[in-house]
């Protein structure tokens, strides 16, 4: 199923600089509806408040790491099914087995393109 | 009640171990001896570098100022750039829009095909620059690398502050210590920037990773 233009999504990051590109990138792509957190636990709150589509988020936050809020999405009944599309620098092959093994739907390391963002939410919502 | 009889060469024999016996405990002494000049030499010199390592200690929590300073300075210059580039976004989609009005205008007017065909060529152009934009929003992201390892680096800087501070205070370097393995935070960083340096990978490499379990 085609990523839905008008689904709720949730950019999680402690740089105000990233969580702009990120954003900039995802409205280029034809994403509207765009919300932001600053870090896991903040990310937490929204996503039990509203119901999101959606989840782009950082590795390193901190109050909450984004490993962290992704099992505690995992964990939820109500957010267990949020894709979640990690954003990182943090490319070293043990985080990612981490994140896998924690329940990622994919994995784009920093620096990224536009392309290969778009590549990513592709392939989650084939 | 009679004494044992010795013999002179074994009373000989006898001196001669007594002196075996001494010479070590003299050696030991001049060793010690030597040990505690180096040691007095060592804590004068010490002495010496304490005003430096005093200096040195009080320019720390600059340094970091400085990194920090330099980090808001790219941050406050990043979001200038993108600034500027949303708004040149934001006037490539109005500028999109009039021109596929203006063709559809034209069109419907029976326009001449080359002057449509030049509409076209125009959006087309703009198209590629927005392109560009995007690329150009994304080269952005080098700022959040620069904030991640400056962020490390004033951590490590605040810990050897801090361990200048111990050395100023008490003179730890000549005190016996058992070597430990460095768990200190500023170590933990030092390896994290390493680790960025020997063991990152880039995209396809973890996109391959990924495929190992199953993400296509």
């Amino acid at each position: 199923m085609p990523a839905d233009p008008n689904m709720k999504i949730l950019v999680v990051d402690d740089m105000s600089t990233m969580r702009r590109i990120v954003k900039n990138i995802l409205k280029q792509l034809g994403f509207n509806n765009l919300e932001e957190a600053e870090n896991g636990q903040e990310a937490l709150t929204k996503l039990k408040a509203d119901t999101y589509g959606f989840v782009v988020s950082d590795w390193n936050m901190p109050v909450m790491m984004g490993i962290d809020m992704l099992r505690a999405i995992r964990a939820d009944e109500k957010l267990k099914k949020i894709p979640v599309l990690m954003v990182t620098a943090e490319a070293q092959k043990e985080n990612l087995m981490e994140a896998v093994q924690a329940g990622v739907s994919n994995y784009v390391v920093k620096p990224f393109t536009a392309e290969t963002m778009q590549d990513k939410i592709n392939k989650i919502f084939k | 009640m009679a004494q044992p009889r010795v013999t002179p060469k074994a009373q000989e024999a006898v001196d001669e171990d007594d002196q075996e016996d001494k010479a070590p405990d003299t050696k030991l002494y001049e060793e010690l001896g030597e040990l505690a000049r180096f040691i007095d030499t060592t804590m004068k010199t010490l002495s010496e570098f304490s005003a430096p390592v005093n200096a040195s200690t009080q320019q720390l929590p600059q340094a970091q100022s400085h990194l920090l300073n330099l980090k808001a300075q790219t941050e406050q210059g990043t979001h200038r750039v993108m600034l500027e580039v949303e708004a040149i976004q934001d006037n490539h989609a109005q500028i999109s829009k009039m021109l596929k009005d203006m063709a559809q205008t034209l069109q419907q007017a029976k326009a001449s095909p080359a002057l449509i065909q030049q509409m076209a060529a125009l959006g087309q152009m703009l198209g590629q620059d927005d392109k560009r934009l995007l690329d150009i929003m994304t080269a952005l992201s080098f700022q959040d690398l620069v904030a991640q390892s400056v962020n490390k680096l004033v951590t490590i800087l605040d810990e050897v502050e801090h361990k200048l501070l111990q050395l100023v205070v008490v003179f730890g370097p000549y005190q016996k210590q058992t070597a430990k393995p460095d768990q200190s935070k500023a170590s933990q960083m030092l390896k994290q920037l390493e680790a960025t340096k020997n063991t990152s990978m880039d995209q396809d490499l973890a996109d391959e990773i990924l495929k190992q379990f199953g993400f296509n």
